[in-house]
């Protein structure tokens, strides 16, 4: 007689490679492989230098930024489309500090307090979103489309208010040279791997001497976001919140999710993501633009669907959603050095890959609600 | 109302104390009157089949016992002592376990943290604790074994769980967190031959615990006579008849599973169409 087959014989042990290329991030992962090797076959030399790298990451990790914050709240089941008007906002409002000073006549801003009293507006203005979306229970693209008119419509008001009628600013006074808090958004980083380079005669310029000194500060940034979003979605308590409120609200309430406070939690995530893009931005260049961020958050959500993000929510991941901004990123960047095509064409390849990232998560949705 | 009031003075004798008991509990929806005053007594370590039609207030009444609505008038004891559910949260402190109709499991997310969902184990600061994977499943794999089914993969996707095999992991995981009341609403609709077996295996294996008190909301005539030891009948809001399984027979719960209608009667009426 046959001996009892228990419930794990039906397991079949499946190999690493297996395991790997049945994750969800496959698909993004495989895409930034062929793009890397078609950028190194076509215009490998100006793409992989130190300064074809500088620039591409510098980018990438802004997008990227943006990007995770949309993600999460996707995940969550949510969009926020007022991400690029929280950038230019959030640009205006510390580059206006900077050069005006302090609200109500209290004197010069420091680099840290403007940026700390403009944080202090933007998480308001997104714990505002979140709670009229959970509150009114509109779906939040009307609500947040809201606020993309409210916050640009503000943003350029106020420059024209306070700015002397423009809306720029330039000619900041160089604060990331003098300021240590400005240099964390404005300086750079990884400068001892541009050090060891240049020591192995990899990174010189015509003359000789070091050519790029070191990454732009929000590299830094991007993967600092990266790492401790990644742990907080797939390790901890709040991670296990996020993805139940975006699969089944429903279901995730029932059980005793806070399913509101995480939503809420994660309209203000986003407006930090955009504050933080702004500050980089501002430090780095040492302007505003009332323009600023401007179509980065669909570009945002963009890169969070090619990343395997499922629009309605419940599914995703933070490595998927950094393969997906270097998808973008590089894109966006590289077609220019490719002197021979229209750069235009770069929204018409990113347009079709969206569509092939989307069609791919859907499936992937239904294979695994497919039925009872 | 008076002839249940007597057959409950009449069970009352057979059992001992109930562990909840419903009195008079009202429900109206606007002007729209879903239950009109009615009686339960749940007794542990019993299978209480609530029975009745389409629209009968079954899940209303259900709801109410979990905390989902709050009751217009009418009171719930637990234990002998009067309690208000604000929420789901206090019915579940209470021992109120439910297993909603839609199962209440995200079908994206893996068996074992759906099991924990909202309840995670976790080490440090809430909500940024870092969960204890292994810990959570290891548990979910045994509290599931206990009632009768052995999941090879803690990271399967419940969406592409058997309904049986969701099933299971809802009553599982209500009983993990300790309750003393399972409510069961429609465990086996949507469900083949089989899996719905497996459903009244589980309910049973539970009821063998001794301890905990299921109510069971069904359709199905032969499958409430299998597993339950009393019987509620709803019709419109009200109850129509009650009582042990030794005190109705096998007409008594068709005819009041029809609303109280007799069979004649429905194929007369069948007849006519
Ligand atoms: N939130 C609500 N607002 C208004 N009416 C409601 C509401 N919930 C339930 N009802 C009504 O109350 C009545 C009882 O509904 P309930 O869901 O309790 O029926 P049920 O006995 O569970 O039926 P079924 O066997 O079909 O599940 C129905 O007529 C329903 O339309
Ligand atoms: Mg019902």
């Amino acid at each position: 007689m046959q001996a009892e087959r228990k419930e794990s014989d039906r397991q079949v042990s499946q190999g690493s490679f297996r395991r790997f290329i049945r994750r969800p991030e496959i698909g993004a992962f495989s895409g930034m492989v062929v793009i890397l090797l078609l950028l190194a076959i076509v215009a490998g030399d100006v793409v992989f230098n130190p300064l074809g790298i500088k620039n591409n990451l510098s980018i990438i990790s802004q997008l990227g930024i943006i990007a995770i914050g949309a993600c999460l709240l996707m995940i969550a089941g949510e969009f926020d489309l007022s991400i690029g008007s929280m950038i230019g906002f959030a640009g205006m409002s510390m580059a206006m500090m900077l050069k005006w000073g302090l609200p109500f006549g209290l004197g010069e801003a420091s680099p840290f307090m403007a940026f700390t009293l403009t944080l202090c507006m933007t998480l308001f203005i997104g714990w505002l979103i979140g709670n009229i979306v959970v509150r009114s229970g509109l779906s939040s693209f009307i609500v947040t489309l809201a606020f993309l008119f409210i916050l640009r419509g503000l943003t350029e008001v106020s420059f024209r208010e306070f700015n002397d009628g423009s809306t720029q600013i330039s000619g900041l006074p160089d604060f990331k040279e003098t300021d240590f808090f400005a240099y964390l958004f404005g300086g750079e980083t990884f400068k001892w791997v541009f050090t060891l380079l240049y020591e192995m005669g990899f990174n010189l310029n015509r003359l000789g001497n070091q050519w790029v000194i070191g990454l732009d500060a929000k590299v830094a940034w991007w993967i600092c976001i990266a790492i401790i979003t990644y742990v907080v979605l797939s390790r901890t308590q709040l991670g296990n919140w996020i993805y139940a409120t975006g699969d089944n609200k429903e279901s995730a309430r029932a059980n005793g999710v806070p399913v509101n406070q995480v939503k809420i939690g994660l309209f203000m995530f986003t407006a930090f993501c955009a504050t933080i893009f702004a500050a980089c931005q501002v430090f780095d260049t040492n302007t505003a633009d009332a323009a600023k961020g401007n179509l980065k958050e669909l570009e945002a959500i963009a890169a969070a669907v090619v990343g395997g993000t499922v629009m309605t929510g419940g599914f995703g991941s933070i490595v998927g959603v950094i393969f997906g901004a270097v998808i973008f990123g590089l894109v966006q960047n590289s077609v220019f050095y490719i002197s021979w095509i229209d750069g235009s064409y770069y929204r018409v390849f990113l347009g079709t890959v969206l569509l092939i990232a989307a069609f791919a998560n859907e499936n992937i949705r239904k294979r695994i609600t497919g039925g009872i | 109302m008076a002839k249940t009031a007597m057959a409950k003075t009449a069970m009352a004798k057979t059992a001992a104390e109930p562990l909840v008991k419903l009195r008079g509990i009202i429900k109206k929806f606007g002007p729209f009157v879903a239950l009109n005053g009615v009686d339960m007594d749940i007794y542990p370590g019993e299978v209480h089949a609530l029975l009745g039609d389409n629209g009968a207030g079954k899940s209303t009444l259900i709801k109410i016992l979990s905390g989902v609505h709050q009751p217009s008038a009418g009171e719930i004891m637990v234990d002998g002592n009067p309690i208000v559910f604000r929420s789901p949260r206090d019915a579940s402190a209470a021992g109120i376990g439910t297993v909603y109709q839609d199962l209440a499991l995200n079908q994206l997310m893996s068996v074992s943290r759906n099991f924990f969902m909202g309840r995670e184990i976790f080490k440090g600061p809430a909500p940024f604790g870092m969960m204890k994977l292994k810990e959570m499943d290891i548990i979910t794999h045994d509290e599931m074994i206990k009632i009768g089914i052995d999941i090879s993969d803690p990271h399967q996707a419940v969406g592409t769980m058997s309904g049986g095999q969701r099933q299971t992991l809802a009553i599982a995981r209500a009983i993990y967190f300790g309750a003393k009341i399972l409510i069961l609403d429609e465990p086996t609709s949507a469900l083949g031959q089989k899996q719905q077996m497996e459903v009244l295996k589980t309910i049973k294996r539970v009821r063998a615990l001794g301890n905990i008190a299921i109510i069971f909301i069904t359709h199905n005539e032969i499958h409430s006579k299998l597993i339950a030891d009393r019987y509620t009948f709803l019709s419109l809001g009200e109850v129509i008849g009650s009582g042990t399984r030794e005190s109705l027979d096998g007409d008594d719960i068709r005819r009041l599973m029809a609303g109280g209608a007799e069979m004649a009667d429905l194929e007369m009426e069948l007849g006519k169409i």
